[in-house]
């Protein structure tokens, strides 16, 4: 028996077809256990964001096994697998993609709005969220009104807002300059430590690597080091 | 609150097609609600008259009298018969009349005639009888001074006999106990016009045509008319009930040719309606689908973090029903006086046109809940329709497709 979070087993992702194939990944098998602050590493094309679309069931794998929690999300239905990402998966965007015409506040609570939490649990919970990575004052605006780090922190919030088992990030900082990048691994880092929140991220960036607890260094489609700090 | 929110919010992003779109609905919709009122109120004129000329709402025969008349298919006419149908609830008034047909002289002329025995009292409450005498007086069931009775002549059975007031007419028939029957009367009034149904018609009073055909107290007909022209059906199965020896019909049956002929025509209108409508409504799913596909990056977000694909789709609907509601309400807004003004107003013809001997020289408008009711929910059905492939297809949306990556 294992308690991990994600559990992949020889799981491979290919695209097109004869010539055309691409083997974006290929006979991927990690584990990841809870309470991890794995950064996934590697050159562009070398299926980091592929393998995070698999472990957050945004996409299915072309063979092997995707368990999250125990649980192998092949073959749910669209209902079925839009609810096991609202209730167990939070996902922060490279791109930020908060919805623009909801404030803070509201992008944060929409996710709790879908889980059926009530009214005022969601909207205490909303200020939870938004103290945790510190724009208290700010959750009124609307994404057009805050600056590229804070949208961020807001999507991290969101993501958090429904207590999911893990959060994926795929480049959470390409986006943002140095400072504010490293400022929002800290949030991220702080609420992996006090909170015991699983992260696994995808990144570049040298400063960022230097902070994860675990380093999965991905080539051609296949995981080539593991190492754990 | 918060879908409803987004949905609202999401409709104000492109103000100026919004307002297009919901201008385009307004007009189908007020043009929905103008041409409902202008048919049903044209149509209920039409029934009031055609109603109150010659059918009423219900009547009431022997046996098959109204698809095979005989002169002998007689109801006997007793007060109590009549108190019995005229006190059934929503009954206004009762007319009992005898029809037979005859040839009619005058000097040397001939022509074919059918005669209708009318109780002239009742007739005026139940028929526009009373308003159609063009010439002379309404006749009464009294001898004159020389000892006649007085007859009405529909103006072609006056043209045809060259005829007029105060002169002879000589009627012939068969008695329904199969004697001759014939008599000499007095014209004391012509009725209606070339146009009108009962231009070949000679008017008797009742007890003068009964005595004329040998029918003592018995009538071919009742003629009622009710207090509220919707209640047809209800009241006409009440007194098949009440009247199991005879035979009830409404309106719609005795003349059923013009009721499918008007019937076939409301259709049409309404299919014109329905097209218009589609029309617009092309215009409203090409609004809803742009404004998909513009957002297609967001519903790969909404689907990634949780969002079923129904709850999408139901955005979707959310949405052009707002666009519809508010359509909807604007529409009331501009429809309700100007309909309000055709049906206390309505339009002058440059024409008026001869329906039965009457003219109508305004087209009336109809102003009722059903004016407003009926287009409100043909927008919204549309307005569900349209929502429906926009809506599969931002359900469809594949998060990793749709956002590229993360």
């Amino acid at each position: 028996m294992t308690n991990a979070v994600i559990k992949t087993m020889e799981v491979c992702r290919y695209f097109g077809e004869g010539e055309t194939l691409v083997k974006a990944v290929e006979q991927v098998s990690i584990t990841i256990e809870p309470g991890e602050f794995t950064a996934i590493i590697g050159p562009s094309g070398s299926g980091k964001s592929t393998l995070l679309h698999l472990v957050g069931g945004l996409d299915n794998p072309t063979s092997g096994v995707v368990e999250l929690s125990g649980t192998n999300i092949a073959n749910m239905s669209g209902a079925q697998i839009s609810d096991f990402r609202r209730d167990h998966i939070g996902f922060v965007f490279q791109a930020y993609n908060l919805i623009p015409v909801l404030s803070a506040e509201e992008n944060i609570e929409y996710i709790m709005l879908l889980q059926g939490i009530a009214g005022p649990a969601r909207r205490q919970r909303v200020q939870e969220m938004l103290e945790l990575v510190g724009l208290n004052d700010l959750g009124s605006r609307r994404p057009n009104q805050l600056s590229g780090g804070q949208q961020q922190r807001v999507a991290v919030a969101r993501a958090m807002a429904s207590h999911p088992d893990i959060i994926l990030a795929d480049e959470p900082t390409a986006n943002l300059d140095s400072k504010t990048g490293i400022a929002l691994l800290d949030v991220m880092k702080d609420l992996n430590e006090t909170h015991n929140m699983t992260f696994v991220f995808s990144t570049h960036d040298e400063k960022i690597m230097s902070r994860a607890s675990r380093l999965i260094h991905m080539e051609d489609g296949a995981v080539v080091h593991d190492e754990r700090r | 609150m918060l879908l409803l929110k987004l949905a609202f919010r999401n409709i104000l992003r492109q103000r100026r097609r919004t307002i297009l779109t919901v201008l385009s609905m307004t007009g189908g919709y007020v043009l929905c609600c103008l041409s409902f009122s202008l048919t049903d109120g044209s149509y209920k004129n039409v029934i009031r008259i055609f109603t109150m000329d010659h059918t009423g709402h219900i009547q009431i025969h022997r046996d098959d009298y109204l698809q095979r008349p005989k002169v002998f298919k007689g109801i006997d006419d007793t007060p109590e018969q009549r108190q019995q149908i005229h006190s059934q609830p929503g009954v206004q008034s009762i007319a009992p009349r005898v029809f037979t047909p005859a040839l009619a002289y005058a000097g040397t002329r001939n022509t074919p005639v059918q005669i209708v025995g009318v109780d002239p009292a009742l007739e005026k409450t139940t028929s526009r009888l009373f308003d159609k005498v063009t010439q002379g007086q309404y006749f009464d069931a009294t001898l004159n001074a020389d000892g006649y009775y007085s007859a009405m002549l529909g103006i072609g059975v006056a043209e045809s006999l060259r005829i007029n007031i105060g002169d002879e007419l000589i009627l012939i028939s068969q008695g329904a106990d199969g004697s001759i029957a014939n008599d000499i009367y007095i014209v004391t009034a012509i009725v209606g016009t070339r146009n009108s149904w009962d231009r070949n018609k000679v008017y008797l009073p009742l007890s003068v045509a009964q005595e004329f055909l040998s029918f003592y107290g018995k009538v071919h007909q009742y003629s009622l008319l009710l207090e509220d022209e919707n209640a047809v059906g209800r009241i006409t199965q009440s007194l098949a009930t009440a009247l199991p020896t005879l035979t009830v019909n409404p309106w719609m049956q005795v003349e059923a040719t013009f009721y499918n002929s008007m019937e076939a025509d409301k259709r049409g209108n309404r299919f014109t309606l329905l097209i218009i409508v589609f029309i617009v409504f092309i215009g409203v799913l090409n609004t809803v689908l742009m404004s998909v596909l513009e957002r297609t990056r967001e519903f790969g977000v909404l689907k990634a973090i949780g969002s079923r694909p129904a709850t999408i789709a139901g955005l979707i609907l959310i949405e052009t029903m707002m666009l519809a509601s508010m359509s909807l309400l604007v529409g009331v807004v501009i429809a309700a006086p100007i309909i309000a003004w055709f049906a206390l107003r309505g339009i002058a013809l440059p024409d008026p046109i001869d329906m039965g001997g009457i003219e109508f020289g305004f087209m009336t408008g109809e102003f009722s809940v059903g004016v407003f009711a009926w287009p409100m929910l043909l927008i919204m059905a549309f307005a569900i329709v349209v929502s429906i492939p926009p809506g599969i297809r931002a359900a469809r949306v594949s998060p990793t497709r749709a956002m590229g990556s993360f």
